[in-house]
């Protein structure tokens, strides 16, 4: 079920929520647990009923595994070892089989997020950090619907203690509006801002076969700006719904588009991906290393987001998209040791730049397809000038640009909304900001409650997130 | 161990490891508010630390040790096991 459908807000959400604090209410409190657990299994299967047993397998076998290093066992390190076997290997099966000549199999929903954050509780269950709890609330940690699809991804220490707290047993009107309110943002950007991006950024990576330059830029920003908005949509939507269960969700995204270097960007992008690479995956590289010193870590940093390129998917597009950002951020590292700076405008022109490019190669089907992109951008597919009815634009055609036709109201329409938004990023405080001062009031209502209708008239064409597919 | 005697030490490793000789490292200082406070320095700063107090920190750990109060907290807590 997706969040942005009728059948959730109207329906699912609403019996969900009911169902859970009238149990607790009367004290039902194990009761609202199992409640949890079937609402998040329906929510679940509902796309799907075939991926159910998948899930249910995973979450078993990591429970018991879990409990085994809870205990003092000589064979700690070796079963420990089987379940990071265990886990990445059902990951590499779904993602890579078709690589290695095995039939494609269609990646069950969420394996990726729901795996990486059971290897984060295997990890802490080893190292003793994650308390042991029964098997009913490691059900509902891993299954709780509002992250379990595609995050963000959480640690199990972070979320026991927020399900278990006899405080959040109870309806809070407080966290219930500012979910709402959270939810509103994120369904307004999903429905009405990445929805109208995607439909400018499709036609240029699936549909042409060539693209002249401003088509190209145009596909580029407007996947750029669709993926931005649809998860943080996505997110500021799973966030809401976790306030409403009196549940704190990590934020993903910090207004990423304005960082100054690649390393801020990934400071501030899919944030809570990046926490867990960089402890579970360059933290042990690191460690693995024979010396700590700055080219070894430079090393693990290529390796990790190499890794985190891949995780994505069995395409060679991961492969470079990883490559290039690992790359990236071992330069930026370096520039950095050096203590040598662009000026503010310029680092964030090239770090912003560099997104965009990268993103064309993450969004295309193929790397030909990406190659036809980014040889648009360079314009070395030609340069279409539209008719503006200006009599010095006919002048250009002598230096081989080639005239086009006028601009339709969709082309003004992309004109404004990339404008608007632009500065709206720029000039607004970002989700994780708004919450902090939330009080609500009548103006905000009134708000929301205009973003909402508007949002429900643009759900009647349904889309899923783009994070669905990794 | 006193948590002043420990924020102390660790103060001079941070400045030490950021080569930032004029921070002033408060417990309440963070990495978020320190731009050469990054992942790849996070873990020089946190390898320099285990060694010198002989404790070695958990994966899970890592994130919340990006806070020096913190830091300071967890670190007594190892050395009173």
């Amino acid at each position: 079920m997706l969040f942005n459908s009728y059948a959730f807000i109207f329906a699912f959400l609403p019996v969900a929520l009911m169902g859970y604090f009238t149990l607790n209410h009367f004290k039902q409190i194990t009761m609202g647990k199992y409640w949890l657990v079937a609402a998040s299994l329906y929510f679940y299967s509902y796309w799907n009923v075939k991926n159910l047993p998948l899930l249910l397998t995973s979450i078993v076998v990591n429970y018991f595994i879990g409990h085994y290093l809870h205990k003092n066992i000589s064979w700690k390190k070796t079963l420990f070892q089987l379940g990071l076997v265990f886990n990445i290997g059902l990951l590499c099966f779904f993602k890579y089989a078709g690589l290695v000549g095995f039939a494609q199999i269609a990646l069950p929903l969420g394996l990726s997020f729901y795996t990486l954050q059971q290897i984060g509780f295997l990890v802490d269950s080893y190292e003793g950090l994650a308390e042991e709890k029964s098997f009913l609330d490691y059900a509902v940690f891993v299954s709780f619907f509002p992250q379990l699809i595609s995050g963000p991804i959480v640690h199990y220490q972070m979320m026991m203690p927020q399900i278990e707290s006899a405080e959040n047993k109870r309806f809070k009107l407080d966290q219930f509006s500012l979910g709402l309110f959270v939810f509103c943002i994120g369904l307004t950007k999903k429905v009405l801002i990445s929805e109208a991006f995607a439909t400018w950024a499709k036609p240029g990576f699936d549909e042409h076969t060539t693209l002249d330059f401003l088509l190209a830029w145009k596909t580029s920003l407007s996947y750029t700006f669709q993926l931005y908005f649809d998860f943080s949509g996505y997110t500021d939507m799973a966030i809401g719904i976790g306030h409403m269960f009196n549940v704190k969700l990590p934020h993903n995204f910090n207004s990423p588009f304005k960082s100054k270097s690649v390393i801020e960007f990934w400071s501030r992008w899919h944030m809570s991906l990046s926490q867990f690479i960089n402890t579970y995956i360059f933290t042990p590289l690191v460690r693995a290393m024979p010396k700590i010193n700055f080219r070894n870590t430079m090393i693990a940093t290529f390796l990790a987001m190499f890794i985190a390129g891949v995780w994505h998917g069995a395409g060679w597009t991961f492969v470079v998209y990883g490559a290039l950002h690992g790359a990236a951020l071992v330069v930026n590292h370096i520039r950095k040791k050096k203590k040598k700076k662009f000026p503010g405008w310029l680092s964030w022109f090239i770090t912003f730049n560099f997104i965009n490019i990268t993103f064309v190669i993450f969004r295309a089907k193929t790397l030909a397809d990406a190659g036809k992109v980014l040889i648009g951008m360079m314009g070395l597919s030609g340069v279409v000038v539209p008719k503006l009815g200006i009599k010095s634009v006919g002048a250009l055609k002598e230096y081989g640009f080639k005239m086009g036709s006028y601009l339709y109201p969709d082309d003004y329409f992309l004109i404004i909304m990339f404008l608007g938004t632009s500065w709206v990023l720029y000039k607004f405080r970002n989700t994780s900001e708004l919450e902090k001062t939330f009080k609500p009031d009548t103006r905000i209502a009134i708000y929301c409650g205009i973003a909402f209708v508007f949002c429900l008239f643009g759900m009647n064409r349904i889309t899923e997130f783009i994070y669905f597919n990794f | 161990m006193s948590a002043t005697d420990i924020l102390a030490d660790v103060s001079i490793i941070i400045k030490d490891v950021l080569e930032l000789p004029d921070l002033v490292v408060t417990s309440t200082t963070s990495a978020e508010e320190v731009d050469e406070w990054d992942s790849m320095t996070h873990i020089q700063l946190i390898s320099a630390i285990e060694s010198k107090y002989k404790v070695r920190f958990a994966l899970g750990e890592l994130q919340s040790l990006k806070n020096v109060g913190d830091m300071v907290e967890l670190i007594q807590k190892k050395l009173n096991k």
